[in-house]
């Protein structure tokens, strides 16, 4: 693939504008909230779109790519079972709490429903997260921009990431969020033309069916037997590990996308954020699964004069991780070359900066300000934030040299969040749900839930990975062996606080109002259209998602 | 038009009629008959347009 001056020109361009928004936010940065925090004063259609741009990063874009060629139309699980129902429930019961008890992140608001042992747990865990997944993206991006554009690995590392640095660092969230907004658009008016071109050199839709097995076509007709699906799994798994543990462990939990919520106006637009991204959310598979399928159908037999092929490792297995770029570089000319590729880009950097806002304000809000300085001047923590915002991407270039040796980002991925939000779902749940959970059974619960994830991984084995105690289950799938980690960790969980909450002494009800369901007043909106309103927006969506599933069934 | 800079609609109405005339004029001066490219950018411009219009 060799770019050309327009080309060039598009991707310098959309540099300029990306830098150009941080100079422009620049001069609203005042105090660390308005750093860290955006002062909660961001519209609720900038606030939903970068919530869902926050999630759009590598894992997103090229990830989901990737596992339409590898798993089939399965893959729409991860959006219209794993993404939409977690995120309706976000709206409608958990923003109450985390936006109602005014908590600047999701370890200060466990700091205040249980304990600073719970809150610091969280906040170390999320950080070391969120440089994790920064530098994966990162990684991907340089490896990405090597094989296709022949670019230096270490160049690319280093400007990629310079970028991100010079608008995070210029105007902190409220930069980063409004990148991802621009992000989001580019994403998707970049990616667009590819799926119809694509999808008309493979005959439209009725004849990818055609050219496929039935199961690369059906989201839940093979899933009564793992044997019978690419993903090698029940469908009760899916459900369970997917649908419930990492759905909701992800979605109502990560302070990467919560962040976004938070800093919405008031707590109508708080609650509405997640409700109104779930419907870009629920079209996404257009975007991102569709050309992977359809990658796939080009490569069969009776489609094959198109020209088209997944590139190939070395010992001959597809490379799923470059069936975007390949499509990419064999449909796009000069020009819309230039748009795919900053698409890319965009998706990594929305990735990266999103994780950088969010270990920025942890770190300085949850571990410094929280365990180390405790009362300095404002001024002290913004400088503190922008020093850290720096440290960030340092380690997130550090990260990235070392994650090397997968051939699915994806698979990658799920298996760190189900170490680390499988457990922490089941934390927030009986937290907001259950007054007699305590900060004992929070902490420890976390702690042996987390534990569970690791020595499940390392009982389990699938495709090379996991197994390292002893590879006792063989998995078909490296997704299949996520669901499964995530699954055992929030059972381990669940029971444990449960268990140990009953023996420790809870805290007092006047110390948990506006912190759990039953003892806080509910918000009410019945002045509001209806659809304004939280609850009818919300059936109107999971309705639709039904729908889609029947349809894709 | 600093104020217009402010707006995040305006900027990235902005960034797409920039991008489409690079795309525009790419067609123009290679001479290339190249729909894809053309339906593009045109989405873009409108796209972009709009964007700016309503910030």
């Amino acid at each position: 693939m060799n770019l050309q001056a327009p080309d060039y020109l598009i991707i310098i361009v959309y540099f300029l504008f990306v830098i150009g928004v941080g100079f422009l936010i620049k001069r609203k940065i005042k105090s660390s909230n308005d750093f860290l925090s955006s002062s909660r004063n961001i519209p609720l259609w900038i606030t939903s779109l970068a919530f869902i741009s926050a999630n759009l990063g590598a894992q997103e874009v090229i990830g989901m790519v990737a596992s339409g060629a590898k798993y089939g139309i399965m893959t729409v699980h991860f959006y219209w079972v794993g993404a939409i129902f977690a995120m309706v429930f976000l709206g409608v019961f958990m923003m109450p709490f985390y936006y109602g008890s005014k908590a600047r992140s999701v370890p200060e608001y466990l700091s205040l429903r249980f304990d600073e042992k719970t809150r610091g747990l969280n906040a170390i865990s999320f950080a070391v997260m969120t440089v994790f997944s920064s530098g994966i993206s990162l990684y991907a991006l340089a490896k990405m921009l090597e094989i296709i554009l022949k670019w230096n690995f270490d160049v690319s590392i280093w400007v990629a990431a310079g970028i991100v640095m010079v608008y995070t660092f210029l105007g902190g969230l409220t930069s980063a969020v409004y990148n991802e907004v621009l992000q989001f658009f580019l994403i998707v008016l970049g990616l667009s033309p590819l799926v119809i071109v694509a999808l008309h050199d493979a005959g439209g839709w009725e004849n990818v069916k055609a050219q496929l097995p039935s199961y690369m076509t059906h989201a839940w007709k093979y899933m009564g037997d793992p044997d019978a699906n690419p993903m090698g799994l029940h469908f009760m798994s899916l459900i369970f590990g997917l649908g419930f543990v990492m759905s909701f462990g992800y979605w109502c939990t990560d302070f990467l996308v919560v962040q976004r919520a938070m800093i919405a106006k008031n707590m109508g637009d708080a609650q509405r954020t997640p409700i109104i991204a779930a419907i870009p959310k629920m079209l996404m598979p257009l975007i991102v699964v569709l050309p992977g399928v359809v990658a796939i159908a080009l490569m069969q037999p009776a489609l094959q004069a198109n020209g088209y092929r997944i590139p190939v490792e070395a010992d001959g297995q597809l490379n799923y991780t470059m069936t975007l770029p390949s499509l990419i570089a064999h449909y796009y000319p000069s020009g819309l070359l230039g748009v795919g590729i900053t698409a890319l880009m965009a998706s990594f950097m929305s990735g990266m900066a999103g994780n950088v806002t969010a270990f920025n304000a942890v770190v300085t809000y949850d571990v410094y300000q929280a365990y180390f300085v405790k009362r300095r001047s404002d001024k002290h923590y913004l400088v503190f934030g922008k020093f850290v915002t720096v440290a960030g991407i340092l380690i997130s270039i550090a990260t990235a040299y070392i994650a090397k040796g997968f051939n699915n980002i994806n698979d990658f991925l799920q298996l760190v969040f189900g170490f680390v939000n499988g457990p922490l779902f089941a934390t927030f749940l009986l937290g907001m749900f259950w007054k007699r959970t305590t900060g004992h059974g929070a902490f420890w619960g976390l702690v042996f839930g987390t534990l569970g994830a690791a020595i499940t991984h390392g009982l389990t084995i699938a495709e090379g990975k996991g197994g390292w105690i002893a590879p006792l289950f063989p998995i078909k799938s490296g997704m299949g062996q996520a669901f499964i980690v995530a699954a055992v960790s929030w059972i381990v969980n669940f029971v444990l606080t449960i268990v140990i909450s009953l023996a420790t002494k809870p805290k007092p009800d006047k110390d948990l109002v506006g912190l759990v369901y039953s003892l806080t007043e509910k918000p009410k909106y019945t002045s509001a259209k209806w659809y304004q309103r939280i609850v009818p927006l919300a059936i109107l969506l999971l309705a639709i998602t039904i729908i889609l599933n029947i349809i894709f069934f | 038009m600093y104020k217009k800079l402010n707006n995040l609609s305006f900027v990235i109405g902005a960034f797409f009629t920039i991008v489409s005339l690079i795309l525009f004029a790419n067609i123009l001066i290679t001479g290339r008959n190249d729909a894809l490219s053309l339906y593009s950018a045109s989405a873009f411009l409108i796209f972009g347009v709009v964007m700016m219009f309503t910030s």
